[in-house]
């Protein structure tokens, strides 16, 4: 008991004397993002653009002389979890911005402590509309919103394909029923006919009975949202089923990421996605971020990738902003950002309902030869489209 | 009914069976276990998603077709399975416990260190075999230019299939005719009289909890080549194997097989007709009916069938 009650009083000593001298000449910022879990491979690639960008704003002399000194902590995509690590980070840490974490479900776990306790929040890359809708004053979103994801696939629609019926397929989370709600309301909008809209379970195995039923209804588009191994799994099976569609189309994430490619082969060919960045965009920084993490990692990165590079970027522009860093510091620094980053155009605004949210240019891209091509709009076109898609049998 | 919705309930049943048979062979291997040492064991899906690794290693770096692997994976994983009931479950069965089910709860952490092994040793990547025959099926109109209806046939999913089905062919050789088969089944009966009767007991849940352990793992690299791994992919496969061990009657192989095929059946026809987000409502619905309705699952169904009871 004695030695316990030693032991703690010097963990406390300890601890207390550490923390003001590791933060005298660094910046602390401990991302939340998940690491293993379903989730783990785009929390990778969060975290390595978090790390390029901390390296590259620590090269040029950090923040207000300042170095930032990132850290992670894994969530799991588990949004209970990534609420314990953010409560520790504010109230032991007392570290006065948060910058993270993924799946929707998490980021509005974290929203909604950040905004208790009046901690400015960073969403990256988490799309469902409600978190930046609830009149929080602390959450700013960097991404775009799921009801804008798809608006260049949808101009690309309206002007293209003109498509008459079309299946919506969504995952069942947060992401994939906002995904399908937006979709079917701009289906209303470019006056396709939605003959069927279905759920499917994450982690599913066999897709082709509901794909039987897709095939059954024959629509003109075919349109899911899913994270990454369902968008692979789908796309393989209707290849085996046979399903031809004018157009087979998918909502960002799961379908804008290499390992859709290389997982799904030959049948992710001519998919279309919705994005919200690719590496072949005409903003500053952007290929060279996009070179760099490639010549690192061998793969191009996703949006994801781009939005964490960028919002280091962000988070750094608004430290060095700041009057002091105080959380309100930050918070009205943050509000105040108009930065160009490789991401594209930063801003936070309020509009539509929204709050502290960047409008960024959507796109959509397409499969050609086992490559991501821009095919819309037409001014960040890399490629011309290919539309209609041949059928199965001709692809032989 | 028009050709297009018989064409739907075709391809519907078809894919339905299919699931049901792979869904059998993850299933037996913990009927057997829970028939003859009477726990269930929680660490099942961890055991695939082992197996499933070993297909995978094998696969990228020596280029091993992953249904041939079955011959290395099941090896390994009867000896995984040996080892852990002899230096871990035994152990604790000897132990007199607060808790009467201490080895049911072993077996919960040995799943948790298996997922966090793989977590460390692979990360959380999502990994895939990409096999030449990944996408490869035979359809209805090219083997039969006029034919009515558009039938597909996945390749990779038949080749599963059939393994799954001779796996379970040779398991129930095994059970039936051989002497370690035979007192397998006599402890799984009567503990007590099998004990009278000389079979070395503590033996046999060694040898089952291996032979678990293999059906599990073979389950695994037929897995592989339809599906993708990750380390906490355990779980659901877990789950899906406690259903239809309930499903079947607690220890009855046959209840096994026709448990995984009505839960396959099952989930296929929801998927067509109900939608397939309510596919794991489904599942646990018949989890909950089957425990209270036929509390003995298809077997006792079975059973009573055969003695005109």
């Amino acid at each position: 008991m004695k030695h316990l009650s030693l032991a703690t009083v010097f963990l406390f000593l300890f601890s207390v004397c550490a923390m003001p001298v590791l933060a005298a000449d660094t910046f602390d910022l401990v991302i939340p993002l998940p690491l293993t879990g379903k989730q783990a491979k785009f929390g990778e690639i969060m975290k390595r653009s978090y790390e390029m960008a901390a390296e590259e704003i620590n090269a040029k002399g950090g923040v207000k002389g300042k170095k930032l000194a990132l850290s992670f902590e894994d969530s799991a995509g588990k949004p209970e979890t990534a609420r314990a690590i953010v409560e520790k980070l504010i109230d032991v840490k007392k570290q006065p911005v948060i910058v993270g974490e993924y799946t929707s479900a998490c980021a509005k776990a974290v929203a909604a402590v950040a905004e208790e306790r009046k901690t400015p929040y960073l969403v990256v890359a988490s799309a469902d509309d409600a978190i930046t809708k609830q009149n929080y004053k602390y959450v700013f979103r960097q991404n775009q919103v799921n009801d804008h994801y798809a608006d260049a696939f949808t101009s690309f629609l309206k002007e293209v394909v003109k498509p008459k019926t079309m299946a919506i397929l969504y995952e069942s989370s947060a992401f994939g029923t906002s995904g399908s709600e937006a979709m079917e309301r701009d289906a209303k909008k470019i006056g396709a006919q939605v003959v069927l809209n279905e759920k499917f379970e994450t982690g599913a195995i066999d897709f082709k009975p509901l794909l039987s039923k897709v095939k059954a209804a024959q629509p003109e588009v075919i349109y899911s949202v899913s994270y990454a191994n369902e968008a692979q799994l789908l796309m393989k099976q209707i290849k085996e089923l046979r399903i031809d569609a004018k157009l087979f189309a998918g909502g960002a994430a799961g379908f804008a990421i290499p390992e859709f490619i290389e997982g799904a082969k030959d049948a992710s060919e001519y998919v279309v996605s919705a994005t919200l960045w690719t590496p072949q965009l005409k903003y500053p920084g952007t290929k060279e971020f996009a070179e760099k993490y490639k010549a690192k990692h061998k793969d191009y990165p996703s949006y994801h990738g781009a939005s964490a590079y960028a919002a280091i970027y962000v988070t750094a522009d608004a430290l060095t902003r700041a009057k002091d860093w105080t959380q309100d510091g930050i918070r009205d620094a943050l509000k105040a950002t108009d930065l160009k980053t490789a991401f594209g155009p930063v801003k936070f605004e309020d509009k539509e309902g929204y709050q502290n949210q960047n409008f960024a240019e959507t796109l959509a891209i397409q499969v050609q030869k086992g490559e991501f091509e821009t095919i819309w709009p037409k001014n960040h076109a890399s490629k011309p489209y290919v539309y209609p898609v041949p059928s199965w049998k001709e692809r032989r | 009914m028009s050709s297009v919705n018989l064409e739907v309930l075709l391809q519907t049943l078809i894919s339905g069976v299919l699931l049901g048979g792979l869904y059998a062979l993850i299933a037996l291997g913990m009927t057997i276990i829970m028939g003859v040492m009477k726990i269930i064991n929680l660490a099942h899906g961890e055991l695939m998603m082992v197996g499933m690794y070993i297909a995978f290693v094998l696969f990228s770096w020596l280029h091993i077709d992953p249904y041939l692997s079955v011959f290395i994976a099941a090896p390994a994983l009867f000896v995984l399975g040996v080892g852990l009931q002899k230096f871990l479950i035994n152990p604790v069965m000897k132990v007199d416990a607060i808790l009467p089910e201490n080895q049911v709860i072993l077996t919960v952490g040995i799943g948790m260190v298996l997922a966090n092994l793989a977590t460390i040793i692979f990360q959380s990547d999502y990994l895939q075999t990409p096999v030449s025959y990944a996408t490869k099926a035979w359809y209805l109109t090219d083997l039969w230019k006029g034919a009515p209806l558009e039938l597909s046939l996945s390749f990779p999913w038949s080749v599963s299939f059939t393994i799954a089905v001779l796996i379970t062919a040779c398991l129930w050789f095994f059970l039936a005719k051989t002497d370690t088969g035979k007192s397998i089944r006599a402890t799984a009966q009567d503990l007590d009289a099998a004990l009278l009767m000389g079979v070395n007991v503590e033996r046999m849940r060694v040898i089952t909890f291996g032979l678990g352990s293999a059906l599990v793992g073979a389950a695994g690299c037929l897995f592989i080549p339809i599906y993708y791994i990750y380390p906490d992919i355990g779980g659901q496969f877990t789950l899906i194997s406690f259903v239809i061990t309930i499903l079947g009657g607690l220890g009855s192989t046959v209840g096994a097989i026709l448990g995984g095929l009505i839960l396959g059946l099952f989930e296929s026809l929801t998927a067509t007709y109900i939608g397939m987000g309510w596919a794991p409502v489904g599942r646990f619905m018949i989890f909950v009916a089957v425990l209270i309705f036929i509390p003995g699952g298809v077997a006792s169904l079975l059973r009573s069938r055969k003695f005109g009871k």
